[in-house]
């Protein structure tokens, strides 16, 4: 008797619009996370002049992508993977790998979400505007800022299998990254701290965002932060996915 | 009749947690039309087994053929083949049963149209409950849709891991309906049940495994036959008459696994 595999297209065009409607109906936990971004710029309206409208913007896409990363995909992935979600499809006739970059594809179109709402807010409520370059590059350095951070939740996801203890952790990351990175990168821990801050995962993230956002500032020095940005990402998916187990009984 | 008319060929299957050796040597075969009960106190490797089966272990040594296919080299084929009812919830909590009926249609290559999809939700009684998301149906329920995810493709072989589980009598009763109903279109069936009422009911034969062994394989009733005298099995009877579950606890005794 012959048997018929479906084609991948099918297969992953099937997952898309559950995993998309599944990130729909979780749509106010998501706005959720957006929100901080846009709360604030809007609590640094007096001070974007002296902070300059691409710290402002870069700082806020990163924060974004950091909950994004860390909070939103992991604890999806967490929470899936605890009922079993995941072995349902892994015994379908479809490489385990399409289940992995549907879930990916939908947080690729939530950081684009996530830096249009940060260009939409940053516009209205400090009037700050960018070269038609700026926007385009933009979206890209968003996009290979946002692997660093998606990377990482797959090392915590990789590493925790309960999802409660998944959850708290992110939280707790996302927390240390926010208060560590602003403030180190400020210069309010000191100078080694800053020094630390801007070649950490976030420090880089941000500097490529910031840099794209002003092609024409674009240095040696961010293009060593582009590199780090990329070697974050591929030694946090190689150990994620190295570690990541997909079912957690 | 030859082997290569078996549904599901399981030769000297040994599967590792670590150094725990889970499954020792364990070989069986299901026919078409079969339904095929394993049964084993918890934790004796009827789970593991079914994963080995399902492809989501990998064994140290020993194979698993469905329909010809083998599950380690060629999965996809062997999955295509293969439907499965899981333990655990297994659904997107969000989506509604409609929208996990559509999604698993797409998976496996099988065009919904609206009707079908409404046959599919009468069948399973579950008409009213389309746009229902499936964390809001009530166990029951959920065991329903997913034995109809399990059947969507037509697969020679079901794998049902423990289905009645929480169901009430009239909703066990529909399965067993069910599963009847598959076995007339000579469709296998592989299931793992604590229910001896349920094995002793439905499956043609069964396997029962202890400690990751196959320790007993036969049909209920010559079970039963060829265990009678033994004398744990006849101290294990409650009622003078001996039953499947006299049978089962004699063979795998009376001490209470975790």
């Amino acid at each position: 008797m012959q048997t018929t595999i479906p084609k991948t297209s099918t297969v992953l065009s099937s997952l898309l619009r559950a995993d998309f409607t599944t990130q729909w109906r979780n749509r106010r936990s998501f706005l959720l996370l957006l929100l901080v971004p846009v709360i604030i710029l809007i609590s640094w309206k007096g001070i974007v002049d002296k902070l300059g409208g691409a710290f402002a913007l870069s700082t806020c896409i990163t924060i974004g992508l950091v909950a994004i990363g860390l909070m939103g995909y992991s604890n999806s992935i967490a929470r899936d993977r605890d009922k079993g979600v995941f072995q349902r499809l892994r015994v379908a006739p479809m490489p385990s790998w399409c289940i992995m970059a549907s879930r990916l594809l939908v947080q690729l179109m939530m950081i684009i979400l996530l830096t249009v709402i940060v260009f939409i807010a940053g516009r209205n409520i400090d009037q700050i505007t960018l070269a038609p370059a700026g926007y385009a590059i933009t979206f890209l350095t968003a996009i290979i800022g946002g692997a660093v951070y998606l990377g990482l939740g797959q090392v915590i996801v990789g590493l925790i299998q309960n999802p409660e203890t998944v959850n708290s952790t992110t939280r707790l990351i996302y927390f240390v990254f926010i208060m560590v990175g602003m403030f180190g990168e400020l210069g309010v821990l000191g100078d080694q701290f800053k020094e630390i801050v801007i070649w950490s995962p976030y420090g880089t993230v941000k500097r490529i965002i910031a840099a794209g956002m002003q092609p024409e500032t674009w240095n040696t020095e961010m293009t060593t932060a582009l590199l780090l940005t990329i070697g974050y990402a591929a030694l946090f998916s190689v150990i994620g996915i190295k570690k990541f187990k997909w079912n957690n009984r | 009749m030859n082997t290569d008319d078996y549904i599901l060929q399981v030769k000297g299957l040994n599967v590792y947690y670590g150094a725990f050796h889970a499954v020792h040597d364990v070989s069986f075969h299901v026919l078409p039309g079969e339904i095929f009960g394993l049964l084993g106190p918890n934790g004796a490797g009827k789970t593991t087994t079914l994963s080995a089966v399902e492809g989501l272990l990998k064994p140290r040594s020993g194979s698993v053929i469905v329909s010809g296919y083998d599950v380690q080299e060629k999965p996809l084929h062997a999955h295509a083949v293969i439907g499965v009812q899981l333990q655990a919830t297994s659904f997107q909590a969000e989506l509604t049963v409609s929208e996990i009926l559509k999604l698993y249609a797409g998976i496996y290559g099988v065009a919904m149209t609206r009707e079908k999809l409404m046959h599919i939700l009468q069948d399973i009684k579950l008409e009213d409950a389309a746009g229902k998301k499936f964390g809001q149906l009530s166990g029951g329920q959920q065991q329903r849709v997913s034995l109809a995810i399990a059947t969507l493709h037509d697969p020679r072989l079901v794998l049902l891991d423990e289905p009645t589980t929480g169901l009430d009598p009239q909703s066990r009763r529909q399965l067993w309906e069910r599963m009847e109903t598959m076995r007339e279109k000579d469709h296998a069936i592989l299931l793992t049940t604590h229910s001896m009422e349920e094995a002793e009911a439905v499956c043609d034969r069964i396997a029962i495994i202890d400690h990751g062994r196959l320790i007993a394989i036969d049909t209920p009733q010559s079970l039963i036959d060829s265990n009678k005298t033994k004398p744990e099995v006849i101290s294990a009877s409650r009622r003078g008459k001996i039953t499947l579950e006299d049978v089962f606890i004699g063979l795998t005794g009376k001490t209470i696994r975790s």
